[in-house]
């Protein structure tokens, strides 16, 4: 499709929590970064304080700039090259943190051991009067609102079909992303994510003063940012439990036999379904021994024990 | 024995009765668009003339395709009688062709089918698609105005306006007088729909009857024109409107925004001094912003012309001449526009056309929206509230 990507309303907390990424197929398909909140997002606008910027480029022709813009739910980095030559221009115009809005495409690194890095590549960077900032923070709360309390309709009726949200005038985009985030994060709490929102509400109301800007890493320290905690998962039960084992046996002989003794990802599946642990469930527990440490994917496609 | 069987009437077929089974035909109808080309034969290079177009009967409308024309005699609304047309499918739609084997000629318009307006079956404006032919509509009248348009040589005035009832608005263009008035609401039979900057239009010609009716169950022109603002995604969805109003954050600006240099004689923009028309010109100075509004469903390009250009920016097409006089870069003009507008709440109204980049909006008005954040932090306290407990 040829038509411009909307800008998505997110607060900083979502962007952060967001891991889920889609790759467009083909010349020029634009990628997609899906957040647990129903956000489907290729371009964004946030509102906050936007720091000084600093220079990450190492080229001199090259240049590279980054700042942090932070909202009352947390941070992110905002960066514009020398192909942004304004969006630079603005990031660069100030040296003290100033109230910001920010309009640019995600941008999504994996760094090793799965470390997410989330950023903005600026598209424009204007500086606003504290009201505006508070404006504009009131329509991404509004409209993260909306998305929320669609997961929430979507969740409770599975069967609603798009044509009857489209009526009620949803975009269809919108039901989509909250499909594919019920579906690629299935554990998320939304009840924490809302009430950080009130955060966000209070500095609306002008209760909070603007957000306090992160301090600008130094530029030879790569910007490192622990993956999102997530919510503690219920104790699993003892079916649960005898899941995991049959998922890790399985492992173990797969990798017995294979030549680089890691399991081929695959064929761990395709075993373990054989037993009668198969698509999502194979999936939930596949994440879940993930996270608690025992097994890794150091190789997309081959897990080992950690 | 019987003799020859006397031959009935019509012999003719009707547009709408066209099948490719059914082929050649005999057919009178009239001209309402077309054009030349020449086709190159890949045998010997020489070329063939072609000349291609829209016929109509007032039944239906569909493409003609007529190789090796007359020279000349060929003008919009001219009747033709064709002999021997053959009938192919092209995309699911029947399309004539003249051949060597086809006899054309002139015909009277009285030839034509008589389409009787109590015969034709009634349509909704929200059903109306270009090419359609042969329907009745029941509209309220909410816009209309003289304009004057150059058709070949002449001059002619129609009425351009905007009809509408519950499921949706068209834009009218009438080549006739009907004395249509706003608010009136009437019944109009023998129009057919065109499509016009991807958008259909309903285009009325002296064939087509106007009845005032009632009208009860038709929408206010009032109402229609002040409409609350519907999402962006909506209105990509449909392909832009006749009356629409929009409410987003400005994200960017397309090129050309700022100061801009029109031809004189076409108002076309001029780049390093040549307009595509009309060669080298004078060029005119002249402020503009393409706009691209975002409420984060969707996004349009929204075209300011200079006095919303400068109302929204505080700067005058005068001023902008000064700054560029003192600093000569009009990139520099665009960002310092943009700077001013970037991340402003607009709600813009007008007619939304579509095309392969999306919908532009030509606004009819741009109002700056400021929210109330005392009302907007209750508001969302509230929902925020709703599930706490």
């Amino acid at each position: 499709m040829s038509l411009r990507e909307p800008a998505w309303r997110v607060t900083a907390r979502e962007l952060e929590s967001s891991l889920e990424e889609e790759k467009g197929e083909g010349e020029r398909a634009a990628s997609y970064l899906l957040s647990p909140f129903a956000a489907r997002m290729n371009r964004v606008l946030l509102a906050g304080t936007l720091s000084p910027a600093e220079s990450i480029g190492r080229d001199e022709a090259q240049a590279f700039w980054r700042a942090r813009l932070s909202d009352p739910t947390g941070a992110v980095a905002v960066t514009a090259g020398s192909f942004q030559p304004r969006a630079m221009a603005q990031l660069r115009a100030s040296s003290a943190p100033r109230p910001a809005i920010v309009v640019g495409k995600v941008h999504l690194f994996r760094g090793r051991d799965a470390v997410v890095y989330v950023s903005v590549r600026a598209e424009g960077v204007r500086s606003v009067a504290e009201a505006e900032e508070r404006a504009a923070l009131a329509d991404i709360v509004r409209q993260t609102l909306d998305r929320l309390d669609l997961m929430e309709r979507v969740e409770k009726e599975p069967a609603l079909s798009e044509e009857t949200l489209r009526k009620e005038g949803i975009p269809l985009a919108w039901v989509r992303a909250a499909k594919e985030s019920l579906r690629r994060y299935p554990n998320v709490d939304r009840p924490a994510f809302r009430r950080e929102l009130a955060n966000a509400v209070r500095r609306v109301a002008g209760e909070s003063g603007p957000s306090r800007a992160t301090l600008p890493t130094p530029p030879t320290v790569v910007v490192t940012r622990a993956a999102p905690p997530r919510p503690p998962s219920p104790a699993p039960s003892a079916a649960e439990r005898a899941e995991e084992s049959l998922f890790l046996d399985q492992l173990d002989e797969v990798a017995d036999v294979s030549a680089d003794g890691y399991a081929d990802l695959k064929e761990v599946l395709s075993r373990v379904s054989a037993h009668g642990l198969a698509g999502e469930r194979a999936e939930v527990i596949l994440n879940r021994l993930e996270e608690d440490g025992a097994i890794e994917e150091p190789i997309v496609g081959k897990l080992r024990r950690a | 024995m019987t003799g020859e069987p006397t031959p009935t009437t019509p012999v003719e077929t009707r547009l709408r009765d066209l099948r490719p089974e059914v082929s050649p035909v005999e057919l009178v109808a009239r001209v309402v668009t077309f054009e030349r080309r020449d086709v190159t034969r890949r045998s010997d290079g020489s070329r063939r003339p072609l000349l291609s177009g829209l016929l109509s009967d007032g039944t239906a409308t569909v493409r003609f395709t007529w190789w090796d024309p007359p020279r000349e005699g060929i003008e919009r609304g001219l009747v033709l009688r064709a002999v021997g047309a053959e009938v192919r499918e092209f995309r699911g739609r029947p399309e004539v062709t003249f051949s060597w084997k086809t006899r054309v000629g002139p015909a009277s318009p009285a030839e034509l089918p008589r389409v009787d307006a109590n015969d034709v079956p009634f349509r909704t404006v929200g059903e109306l698609r270009p090419s359609d032919e042969g329907f009745r509509v029941e509209v309220r009248v909410v816009r209309i105005a003289l304009k004057s348009v150059t058709v070949g040589t002449e001059r002619r005035v129609i009425h351009e306006g905007l009809v509408a009832d519950r499921t949706g608005a068209i834009a009218l263009s009438a080549w006739s007088d009907f004395g249509l008035n706003v608010g009136e609401a009437v019944r109009v039979a023998g129009g057919y729909v065109r499509g016009f900057r991807g958008r259909p239009q309903l285009v009325l010609d002296e064939r087509s009857t106007v009845v005032r009716v009632e009208g009860s169950d038709l929408p206010d022109p009032a109402s229609l024109l002040a409409a609350p603002p519907r999402s962006i995604a909506e209105v990509e969805d449909e392909g832009g409107g006749e009356a629409i109003a929009v409410e987003g954050v400005v994200v960017g600006l397309l090129p050309p925004s700022g100061l801009v240099f029109r031809c004189p004689t076409c108002q076309r923009s001029v780049r390093s001094g040549i307009c595509r028309v009309h060669g080298q010109v004078n060029g005119q100075a002249d402020l503009r912003a393409r706009i691209v509004l975002d409420d984060g469903t969707g996004a349009l390009t929204v075209n300011a012309n200079r006095a919303d250009t400068e109302r929204l920016w505080g700067v005058t097409l005068e001023e902008a001449q000064a700054r560029l006089r003192n600093q000569p870069d009009p990139s520099l003009l665009e960002e310092q526009l943009l700077e001013t507008l970037l991340g402003r709440r607009l709600r813009v109204r007008g007619v939304g056309t579509n095309d392969d980049f999306g919908v532009t909006l030509a606004p009819e008005s741009i109002e700056r929206v400021d929210i109330d954040l005392d009302a907007a932090a209750e508001e969302l306290t509230a929902r925020l509230g709703e599930r706490r407990g």
